[in-house]
């Protein structure tokens, strides 16, 4: 081989190779999930958000992953993501609809309401036919009822919303069965629990890590890998738009 | 003029090196340990908010300050072999041959090992005298600070004998910190009264955390089943930051917060504060203990109906069909 020839040989293989460190890294290592932007639906100083859990993710190539949805505010859909913006100084009036049954916490400390509007969380329970009455509550015993599915925290700004979740044997082996649990998919009515809640976001901008503190990667090291550490399924980012 | 005789120059460069040089780096030493000493010392990490933060900048000056003789000599040495003993045009001649030189070789050996047998006693007095120097002692710890006790796990004094406990549980991804003796509750601020000795007794939920409060200078892992004590006394109020030191994780770089040192009273108010806000939830903690084992709880008749014997989290459970 002539030495022009050896030199783009070997030109050619060190960029394919270059080529395919960049695809792995953005493909694999760099991907996130899609972000929900919700900053341009605030109005009067607040915006609504409608998060969902669910026993299982079906829509991915991990379906025994329990996982969060987070509602597109353009489509209507839940799409899976765990991502979302919203503008800075702004109340934050969140929705999460819990259809995963329970597991008791870790630490049962997690199991309080803090850091939203006034202290409480406002909780019904949908037993698969009706809604109970909205209810406020302030603190949940995973341990002695069978109370928390998954939490919602932001401990940057010292947010922790345990997400209740139904609250028989019965309806516990009742869950929704494909995700996300909508009337698309024929499982809206499966038994789950409603949660709502506010906060206010800072007055500045910055991107702010939340997380479930229930340890529901099942099968992982203290249940902390899998869903619990991959971005998109039990934890995520929310980006506040100053 | 008449020309310089090449023995005379000879004699004239020896005595500039074997007085000259000397003479410069004992005086550039001196400089620079006071300068080290001195300027440098007070502004050394961690700082001097705690006793164990002051004990160890205390080492880094006394470490930092006899180092410097030998940084110095090695750079004046550099400096001085590039100005004085360069080749100069012309110059063909090879150097002197070495053969060795017995006394220098014997003043570096017995120098260097008085430095590092020095060091090596310096550094097990600090490690003593500071009782532990913030690091976590285990659960039995040898060095506790001086005129305390753990007389006392259900009150606490400012000023008296009986130590404050603080428990410092680590879990995926957040730190949450226990005062057994005011009530039991748990909170995910860390707050300290300045002047008052304090135990912290470290531990973990799930996989190995490290507790470092970096300008307190404590730092001591915390272990999922161990208790790992480690003490401390702030010396100044205000805030200071808590690190997790040992990578735990792919949130371990979001895990930390700040603490706070306030004033005795201003503690003794918190902490009535805290008991009373936290009232509900302590009452369904689990009492007070230095491990946790999350995996055998009390759990109530649903849970057992449902087969959630266990707090969430398993160890490689080998019927799940995803494994690590």
């Amino acid at each position: 081989m002539s030495l022009p020839a050896r030199a783009a040989t070997l030109v050619v293989a060190f960029l394919a190779v270059v080529a395919g460190v960049i695809f792995v890294a953005f493909k694999f290592i760099g991907a996130q999930p899609s972000v929900e932007n919700y900053t341009s639906y605030a109005k009067a100083g607040q915006v609504n958000i409608t998060l969902m859990t669910t026993p299982q993710t079906t829509v991915t190539t991990k379906p025994d992953w329990v996982s969060y949805f987070i509602k597109n505010p353009a489509t209507g859909n839940f799409d899976h993501t765990t991502y979302f913006e919203v503008p800075a100084d702004t109340r934050v009036n969140v929705t999460i609809l819990g259809y995963d049954g329970c597991t008791p916490l870790r630490n049962p400390l997690w199991g309080q309401v803090a850091g939203t509007i006034g202290g409480t969380e406002d909780v019904s329970y949908f037993n698969g036919k009706t809604y109970s009455p909205q209810a406020p509550v302030k603190t949940f015993d995973s341990w002695a009822n069978c109370s928390v599915q998954h939490t919602f925290a932001i401990p940057g700004l010292g947010i922790n919303v345990p997400v209740a979740s139904p609250t028989t044997v019965q309806e516990n082996n009742a869950l929704c069965g494909t995700s996300p649990c909508t009337a698309a998919n024929q499982s809206a009515n499966a038994p789950h629990a409603v949660v709502t809640f506010s906060f206010m976001t800072p007055k500045t901008g910055g991107t702010y890590r939340w997380q479930c503190f229930v340890p529901c990667g099942g099968g992982y090291l203290d249940g902390n890998g899998g869903p619990m550490g991959t971005p998109g399924y039990m934890m995520g980012e929310m980006e506040v738009q100053a | 003029m008449a020309a310089e005789s090449p023995t005379a120059a000879g004699s004239e460069r020896g005595r500039r090196d074997r007085v000259w040089l000397p003479v410069a780096w004992v005086v550039l030493s001196i400089i620079g340990c006071l300068l080290v000493a001195l300027v440098l010392g007070p502004h050394l990490p961690p700082g001097a908010q705690s006793t164990s933060a002051a004990s160890q900048q205390y080492d880094y000056r006394v470490l930092a300050t006899i180092a410097t003789p030998v940084v110095v000599g090695v750079l004046l040495y550099l400096v001085w072999a590039m100005i004085f003993w360069r080749q100069r045009p012309g110059d063909e001649t090879d150097a002197a041959p070495l053969h060795g030189n017995t006394k220098i070789q014997t003043t570096w050996i017995i120098g260097t090992s008085v430095i590092v047998l020095f060091l090596a006693a310096f550094g097990t007095y600090e490690l003593i005298v500071p009782a532990g120097a913030g690091a976590g002692e285990g659960p039995q710890p040898i060095w506790k600070p001086a005129g305390t006790t753990t007389s006392s796990l259900t009150s606490w004094t400012p000023g008296g004998s009986n130590i404050l406990q603080v428990q410092v549980i680590g879990q995926q991804w957040a730190w949450t910190y226990r005062y057994p003796q005011f009530g039991g509750f748990e909170t995910t601020q860390l707050m300290l009264p300045v002047g008052q000795p304090v135990q912290f007794n470290v531990t973990s939920l799930d996989v190995i955390h490290s507790f470092w409060a970096y300008t307190l200078g404590v730092k001591a892992d915390a272990n999922p089943g161990l208790n790992n004590v480690a003490y401390t006394t702030p010396y100044h109020t205000g805030y200071f930051q808590v690190r997790c030191d040992e990578l735990c994780g792919i949130w371990h770089g979001s895990m930390y917060d700040t603490g706070e040192v306030l004033s005795v009273p201003a503690f003794l108010k918190w902490t009535q504060t805290s008991k009373v806000q936290l009232a509900a939830v302590t009452k369904i903690l689990p009492p007070y203990a230095l491990t946790y084992d999350p995996t055998t709880i009390p759990a109530g008749k649903i849970n057992q109906a449902l087969g959630l014997t266990s707090a969430g989290g398993g160890y490689y459970n080998p019927a799940d069909p995803e494994q690590p």
